[in-house]
């Protein structure tokens, strides 16, 4: 079920696929770039980034 | 019946949801039978569970369950600052948990319902999700609703920042439901239009807006997006959001190098605000001015709650950096020029209260105004009386740092003054004195060793209390 309070907007909801679609390309060219890169050795990850991951919890066992 | 909302809180009354109410000083939340779907889905799959264990999400208890409600009580939040409030730092920190929680949520067949920027504060020294029934089950191949909101609560305001400059992030404060993407394009320079993250995500979006804005009966059939495209978009604009920086420099930035005292009159000051301090072993303590909380951080172990302010965004994304490198969980910075506070804004005035009333809220045991009273009044030309009236409304106690009229920052303000110089006589020591001891006893003062400054500790008198 689905109560929408607010207008969401039909453009914002037709752009979205255009958004995406080009968020793939960038993503994908993002990604041969760092193989390249990677491959010539150019390549520093920096460990204080913040990924957009939310790991799941594997250990269920520390309830208490 | 009853109006169910009846006792809301002034905030929240657009979900119908549930609601936010005040019981006895504690904020607790009403779920109604229409989304108890929802909230058993939540619970069992446990994504409420991991949210708080990641604390993402602030924590909760269910404090009654019965067929017309379930009632939760929420982890109490000493005070809740608005995205107005928030540095570049701290805004873009809220925009990514925003992000982070849709892709998470989207994995486990759910959704953000709304992306406000008002569902998200700042508690324990980081961004968390305030708004706990704004999820809701994902429809297959539907685009993200909330999308538009995104747009104009995070994206529309971090990047005309970016362009223009913290004073935008204001801006928040007049535009109560985000800042209309057609306004952000107006405003963003042309070449971002070359950029595809921002010409997809607000040039494109304003044409499309304006183009399909008169579909009044809703006939174009809504569109598809599926999941994994949804995913790439959700990833673009994190990505996009976590490179963005503010090329400004701030002006008080690097204030303690720049200052006129020396190392050692520094240690005197710091010496007589711990020593103080740590007499009055205050529970809340706010330092108003408090550039990137180096004076806060002299007395933070000693209090449970730390509030720093400062008129500079840099200074408070400064301070917030340094919160989270040494892991600092009982502060709080967030920015607020003191000679125009946070309004009461929204609907009837009442949705987002103003700085005074929730810091009336908040009731501070300790404000320290350490070298701002000559900014007020010189600067701002706001009268001694004023500024005392302005303290007494929420200061129990008042630790305030006069600068005489010989230190060389007065002398540098008074310059500046010319031909008007002579209209700030009144900036003295006696007239400074007279006029807060209308509001204040006088419990000590002390002259700053090595500076032209004297720093004093007032208590309030009881006659000017604020009526509770």
């Amino acid at each position: 079920m689905n109560f929408l309070y607010f207008d969401p907007g039909l453009g914002a909801m037709i752009v979205q696929a255009l958004v995406a679609a080009a968020a793939g390309i960038l993503l994908f060219s993002k990604n041969v770039m760092y193989k390249v890169k990677s491959i010539l050795g150019l390549t520093k990850d920096d460990p204080e980034e913040d990924s957009i991951d939310i790991e799941d919890e594997t250990d269920t066992h520390d309830r208490s | 019946m009853t109006d169910p909302n009846l006792h809301a809180h002034d905030a929240s009354f657009r979900d119908p949801s549930g609601y936010v109410f005040v019981e006895e000083g504690i904020v607790k939340r009403r779920i109604l039978p229409i989304y108890f779907p929802q909230y058993k889905a939540l619970k069992e799959q446990r994504i409420y569970d991991t949210l708080i264990r990641k604390e993402l999400l602030i924590p909760h208890q269910e404090t009654e369950v019965s067929e017309a409600e379930i009632l939760l009580t929420p982890e109490q939040i000493p005070y809740i600052t608005y995205p107005y409030e928030w540095g570049f730092e701290q805004y873009k920190q809220a925009a990514l948990l925003t992000l982070k929680l849709q892709k998470y949520l989207l994995s486990k067949g759910f959704i953000l319902k709304d992306a406000s920027a008002y569902n998200i504060t700042f508690h324990k020294g980081r961004a968390v999700f305030i708004d706990t029934l704004s999820f809701d089950f994902y429809e297959e191949n539907t685009p993200w609703r909330a999308y538009k909101q995104f747009i104009t609560h995070f994206l529309g305001p971090l990047i005309l920042t970016k362009y223009h400059g913290p004073e935008m992030l204001k801006m928040m404060q007049t535009h109560i439901d985000g800042i209309p993407v057609s306004l952000i394009a107006s405003l963003l320079p042309g070449k971002t239009k070359l950029n595809p993250t921002l010409y997809t995500n607000i040039h494109l979006l304003a044409k499309m807006e304006s183009k399909h804005q008169e579909d009044y009966e809703a006939k174009t059939s809504i569109a598809k997006l599926s999941k994994k495209a949804q995913d790439n978009m959700l990833k673009g604009l994190f990505q996009f959001i976590q490179k963005l920086a503010l090329k400004k420099d701030t002006e008080w930035g690097n204030y303690y190098e720049k200052t006129n005292y020396d190392a050692k009159a520094f240690e005197a000051k710091k010496k007589l605000v711990q020593q103080w301090v740590t007499q009055l072993k205050p529970d809340r303590l706010i330092d108003m001015g408090g550039n990137d909380g180096t004076f806060a951080r002299t007395v933070r172990a000693k209090v449970a709650h730390v509030m720093v302010t400062d008129i500079d965004t840099n200074a408070v994304d400064q301070n917030m950096r340094q919160m989270q490198k040494n892991n600092e969980t009982n502060m709080l910075p967030w920015v607020c020029d003191v000679l125009q506070p946070a309004p009461g804004i929204g609907f009837h005035n009442t949705e987002r209260s103003s700085m005074i009333a929730r810091l009336q809220a908040y009731q501070p045991d300790v404000v320290m105004a350490l070298a701002l009273i000559h900014h007020i009044t010189l600067s701002g030309n706001v009268p001694f009386e004023k500024s005392a009236a302005f303290f007494a409304s929420f200061s129990n106690t008042l630790l305030i740092e006069f600068p005489k009229r010989t230190d060389s920052w007065v002398t540098s303000l008074l310059v500046r003054k010319r031909e008007f110089k002579g209209h700030f006589d009144h900036y003295n020591q006696s007239q400074f004195e007279a006029a807060y001891e209308r509001f204040f006893e006088c419990v000590e003062k002390q002259p700053i060793a090595g500076t032209e400054r004297v720093l004093y500790h007032f208590k309030r008198k009881d006659s000017v209390k604020p009526k509770a």
